[in-house]
């Protein structure tokens, strides 16, 4: 079991209250496979630095969770095959 | 308006990130990587930000990292 910080970055044309339960659908990959969800921290709309896919803006979520690697893998291919998904990022804050 | 003959010595550089006591440099914190890059967006070097070599490069990976997010910018937008 290891420590993950995910970050998304969704398309800000998405309600901003639906994010959490859309997301935590996601989560559902880690906790079914004996991990642990231990926040989620919606930071809300943010200006982007640069443009992505033709967008100023988007919706920054950052999850902390324990679990294995390979339902952290599984759990960032999935989130990669939506479309509102703009970016992606996982980290090991143990190693920087 | 001659320079003086003996070498100047350079003003000793407090290190930034030893004086608020961080030990872990976040990506995230974008307030704190914006002190070391330069108005450009590029990253300041370690002569200037007076940091350790080390801390140097936990700043440079954070900043990288941040970019990938849109973060920060990989370069300034104007010219």
């Amino acid at each position: 079991m290891r420590h993950y910080e995910v970050m998304v970055i969704l398309d800000s044309d998405l309600e901003e209250r639906t994010v959490a339960p859309s997301l935590d659908q996601y989560l559902n990959v880690i906790r079914t496979s004996g991990g642990s969800v231990e926040k989620t921290d919606v930071w809300g709309r943010r200006r982007l630095a640069y443009e992505i896919d033709k967008k100023t803006e988007g919706i920054y979520a950052v999850i902390d969770l324990q679990a294995e690697p390979a339902a952290v893998a599984e759990l960032d291919r999935q989130l990669r095959l939506n479309e509102s998904v703009l970016r992606t990022k996982v980290l090991r804050p143990e190693l920087h | 308006m001659a320079k003086p003959a003996s070498l100047r010595k350079p003003k000793k550089k407090v290190n930034p990130l030893d004086k608020e006591k961080i030990t872990y440099v976040d990506y995230k914190d974008t307030a704190l990587l914006r002190k070391f890059i330069s108005d450009r967006g590029k990253i300041r070097a370690r002569r200037v930000t007076g940091v350790n070599a080390q801390q140097q490069r936990q700043i440079a990976r954070a900043i990288k990292n941040a970019r990938e997010m849109a973060l920060l910018p990989y370069t300034a937008q104007n010219r």
